[in-house]
């Protein structure tokens, strides 16, 4: 924690230092860009007070991305993870701590906690702003870590695009032919159409993707990966009112169908099972934004999201029996919000309601409807003190009908010291709600060990029914922990800048730190007769996240352009640091004996690694032509304690660190035609244990053509 | 009579390591294999099979139900017609490990968990208290994270915790420190991606180690 902020303080001096030597020149253009997700209010990026960074439109095509994880596990300082579908895990925060937004509305539909970033298309999206560091102030539950925000274009020039890719790879041989046998393909088609109706802009797009499975072993019907059918349908219209009032509207719905066939291992007695996962997401976003004057607005948006995921399983063996596993989310929600401009302030402030729904079979019953609801107030006040110096504060009260309620105030600021150093530093405090399966779950895992896990609500009340019926052979010590949940809470404190070296060199940095405090563990309660576990929630851990992350853009020449970022991490469960400082936890040498485990051998928490980064050089001309290199590293991560002393140090179960090259260029062949080709993966890098959607390499073509 | 005995066990078990260990080259043990060895005070057991799974029921994996019988004094197995007598120390099925005391047998044995590490435990502290067998409970405590091991549902799978030693009064009165190693064969817990049947029929072998004290004193 120390030594972090110190080597933040000595880059600071080492780079006033240098800078007094700088003659003047013209920032970056890029600070002029607007960003809304920060403030929640249209900002010049050069003003806003905490670590923002925007992946343009132009950065997905020319990465050759599709989905949203395939572009975030290119961003520095942030990590995909692999249970439960693709997270992201932002300052080394689990998925469940980031919020992911759609314009300003958040998507919902998480499994264990984690939002899917596969289940995102972002071919026909404007841009992606990524806010790091705590949000609730602005956005609630969820903005822990920070925030990611998808902007839809709902305007622009008329045209009519049609684009189409092939991609095919084989992970076995390393190299495919584009039609061979045992090769797996991934289709992609799609569709944009640009108009104006009398005032109205209207945008459609529609996008399908087809991948078929991934098979890592010769002649093996098994995939890693399923057959994957993903569609994704946008309509926006953005329409003047009159001359003071405009109105958005935006209906997006993403399909997913994912076929099924996996060996089910019951206690060593294998059977197959087959079936269908059907994911459908569906997002209606209406908002009206009025100008009273040059000095206020005042907006209004309604907000709908309705999620299903549905799986059914049919088993070789059984095959008049199924099993369906249903999740149903609906969100609905109201807000307004009213920005009022004083002289030297900007005060924005407004309130919002939330209707948060579930269904699920993993619930007591899948009819019965689980409900939150969430009565919501901010304000935010932006305070310009001089050209140099801007203070931002914020609040937010968080209402909630079934737990405890949250306040998460922020302060933050940004300072230029001088034409070649911007300080920003904020203080924040982010929670998360207890979601529903925390609450609600009554779940029982038949198909290993018939181990269970309750929701808290629950717990008690089945425990207590069991025990009635002999069901239970013992209570564990945390049974007696159960309670009503409360949210987690973090503080995060961000502390960085942007150096400017010259015109051509820009270095970002960052060090955060963000304490966690009442985190939510599963932890077992009490174990059944026949020895099967049950596990249940409770807020117990608490831990910490620090590090520092660096990203430096170079623009070399005029054509070539060379940026590269890094992340260093490090994490902590604060009660295991205790124990192992007190000299209370042992670990086993090779042989197997046991010894005292030393500070130094403590990884902290599970799937993080100390150091990730990526180097991307990028070369383009005037006549259209591209053709870039991307790096991307990500060191050792620890999965599972070897040792038996339940926590996580150097000699226990890791995935390997390891590198991804992906390449891509590109064409303009005239004003119609684009043309690109790209490699994912180049090294064929696999590890089938760790990183099982690592899919070999891939090459693929995408034919772009368009109408104006 | 009966301490001589064990010390000429010893000289000869020394004797025999020794000699072993000469010819360290020439003999290959099948690190699957159940076998022991003599090292100094320290002997070591390793891939003792703990009534082995031979099927998977209703109600999870079973052996056929026999305890395995172990005698620190003469560091082998003891055939289970012995069991009513103080021929052995210690009994393995499955994660149980019972004591030659109380319900389990007519010795005159006693245990309790010790935190902290084999080496470091010189000698059995001052103000110990032996417990006994007295089914369904035992001195050494049955269930995950209460004796000697934790149990991973999720994963299957059975992990002897570090800096747990199990400190014995055997049979005959004498005391032993034993460390758990390892609860599956090879003395390698598999990894957490291995295959249920891996982890399944690959447990119930138990390696550890200990030091008998022959001379009825509680130092090690």
């Amino acid at each position: 924690m120390k030594s972090i902020f110190q080597t933040i303080l000595l880059l600071f001096l080492s780079l006033s230092v240098f800078a007094q030597n700088d003659t003047t020149y013209a920032p970056f253009s890029s600070m002029q860009e607007v960003v809304i997700t920060a403030t929640k209010t249209e900002t010049k990026l050069g003003n806003v007070t905490m670590p923002i960074s925007i992946i343009s439109k132009k950065n997905i095509e020319q990465a050759g991305s599709l989905r949203l994880k395939d572009i975030l596990q290119e961003q520095a300082g942030l990590s995909i993870t692999n249970g439960f579908g693709a997270g992201i895990q932002m300052q080394g925060l689990n998925p469940d701590y980031t919020l992911i937004l759609l314009n300003g509305a958040p998507l919902v539909g998480r499994t264990a906690g984690v939002l899917d970033l596969n289940r995102i298309g972002i071919t026909n999206i404007k841009k992606i702003e990524i806010v790091k560091g705590p949000s609730s102030s602005l956005y609630g539950s969820e903005a822990m870590a920070g925030v990611i925000n998808i902007i839809t274009e709902n305007n622009g020039d008329k045209k009519i695009q049609f684009g189409a890719r092939y991609g095919f790879g084989n992970p076995n041989s390393g190299w495919a032919t584009p039609l061979g046998k045992s090769v797996f393909k991934n289709t992609d088609f799609n569709f944009l159409f640009i108009t104006k109706y009398k005032k109205a802009n209207v945008n459609f797009s529609s996008n399908a993707f087809y991948l078929d499975g991934i098979s890592f072993r010769p002649y093996s019907s098994e995939r890693v990966t399923q057959p994957i059918w993903r569609l994704t349908n946008q309509l926006s219209i953005s329409a003047p009112v009159n001359d003071k009032t405009n109105f958005s509207f935006l209906i997006r719905n993403g399909y997913d169908q994912i076929k099924q066939s996996f060996a089910v291992n019951n206690n060593g007695a294998v059977s197959t099972s087959y079936g269908n996962e059907i994911n459908n997401d569906l997002n209606i976003n209406s908002s009206l934004k009025h100008t009273v004057n040059e000095k206020i607005k005042s907006s209004l948006n309604l907000y709908a999201t309705l999620y299903k995921g549905y799986q059914k399983l049919n088993f070789s063996d059984k095959p008049d029996s199924s099993y369906i596993d249903e999740f149903r989310q609906h969100l609905y929600r109201a807000e307004n919000q009213n920005d009022v401009r004083l002289k030297n302030m900007l005060l924005s402030f407004g309130a919002g309601y939330v209707i948060d729904q579930a269904y699920s079979t993993r619930y007591d019953n899948v009819e019965s409807r689980k409900q939150n609801q969430i009565l919501y107030a901010f304000a935010q006040h932006e305070w310009t003190l001089s050209k140099k110096l801007i203070f931002t504060s914020g609040v937010r009260y968080d209402h909630n009908k079934i737990f405890a309620a949250a306040f998460s105030p922020k302060f933050s600021f940004r300072y230029i010291a001088n034409k070649a150093i911007t300080i920003k530093g904020s203080i924040g405090r982010g929670f998360k709600a207890p979601d529903f399966r925390q609450l609600y779950l009554n779940f029982t895992n038949n198909a290993a060990g018939g181990y269970s896990v309750l929701g808290s609500i629950d717990a008690i009340k089945i425990i207590q029914q069991m025990q009635t019926l002999g069901q239970i052979s013992e209570i564990k010590d945390d049974y007696n922990k159960l309670s009503t949940l409360k949210p987690e809470f973090s503080t995060g404190i961000n502390l960085g800048g942007t150096v400017f070296f010259n015109k051509n060199i820009q270095l970002d940095f960052n060090g955060f730190r963000n304490d966690i405090e009442g985190l939510i563990d599963v932890r077992q309660v009490a174990t059944k007769l026949n020895g099967a576990q049950i596990f249940s929630y409770i807020n117990i851990k608490n831990a910490y996240t620090q590090g520092l992350e660096l990203d430096l853009k170079w623009k070399a020449t005029k054509q070539i352009s060379i940026s590269t970022g890094y992340q260093f991490l490090e994490t902590a469960d604060k009660d295991e640091l205790a124990n192992i400082k007190a000299g209370r936890v042992y670990t086993r040498n090779v042989d197997g004996t046991s010894r005292i485990l030393l500070n130094k051998e403590y990884v902290g928490l599970a799937n993080r690694s100390k150091h990730m980064g990526n180097v991307k050089i990028n070369y383009e001309n005037k006549h259209g032509l591209f053709i870039n290199t991307r790096l991307i590293y990500k060191s050792r991560w620890y999965v599972g304690d070897r040792d038996g002393n339940g926590l996580l140090n150097k000699n226990d179960e890791n995935g390997e660190g390891y590198f991804l090259i992906n390449v891509a260029a590109g064409k303009a062949i005239n004003k119609k035609l684009n043309l690109n080709i790209g490699m994912d993966n180049v090294t064929n890098y696999q590890d089938v244990n760790y990183l099982p959607n690592l899919s070999g390499r891939m090459i693929y073509l995408t034919i772009n053509y368009t109408l104006k | 009579m009966k301490k001589s005995t064990i010390g000429i066990l010893a000289i000869a078990a020394l004797i025999f390591n020794a000699c072993k260990n000469d010819e360290t080259n020439n003999v290959v043990v099948n690190p699957n294999d159940y076998n022991v060895a003599v090292s100094g005070k320290i002997v070591t057991v390793k891939n003792l099979p703990a009534d082995t799974v031979v099927g998977i029921g209703a109600q999870g994996p079973y052996g056929a139900g026999k305890y395995t019988f172990f005698s620190l004094g003469t560091n082998s197995k003891i055939a289970s017609t012995d069991s009513a007598t103080s021929n052995w120390d210690l009994a393995f099925a499955g994660t149980t490990i019972r004591i030659n005391a109380g319900t389990s047998g007519p010795g005159n044995g006693g245990a309790f968990v010790y935190t902290g590490t084999f080496d470091a435990l010189t000698s059995v502290p001052v103000d110990s208290t032996f417990r006994i067998d007295q089914a369904p409970t035992y001195a050494i405590t049955k269930g995950s994270g209460k004796g000697w091991y934790n149990y991973d549902g999720p994963n299957n799978l059975v992990t002897a915790i570090p800096g747990r030693v199990l400190v014995i009064k055997t049979a005959t009165g004498k005391y032993a420190k034993v460390e758990i190693l390892n609860y599956y064969k090879g003395n390698t817990t598999p990894l957490s991606t291995a295959t249920d049947s891996v982890k399944i029929y690959d447990s119930r072998y138990y390696s550890f180690r200990y030091t008998y004290q022959a001379d009825g004193t509680t130092t090690f």
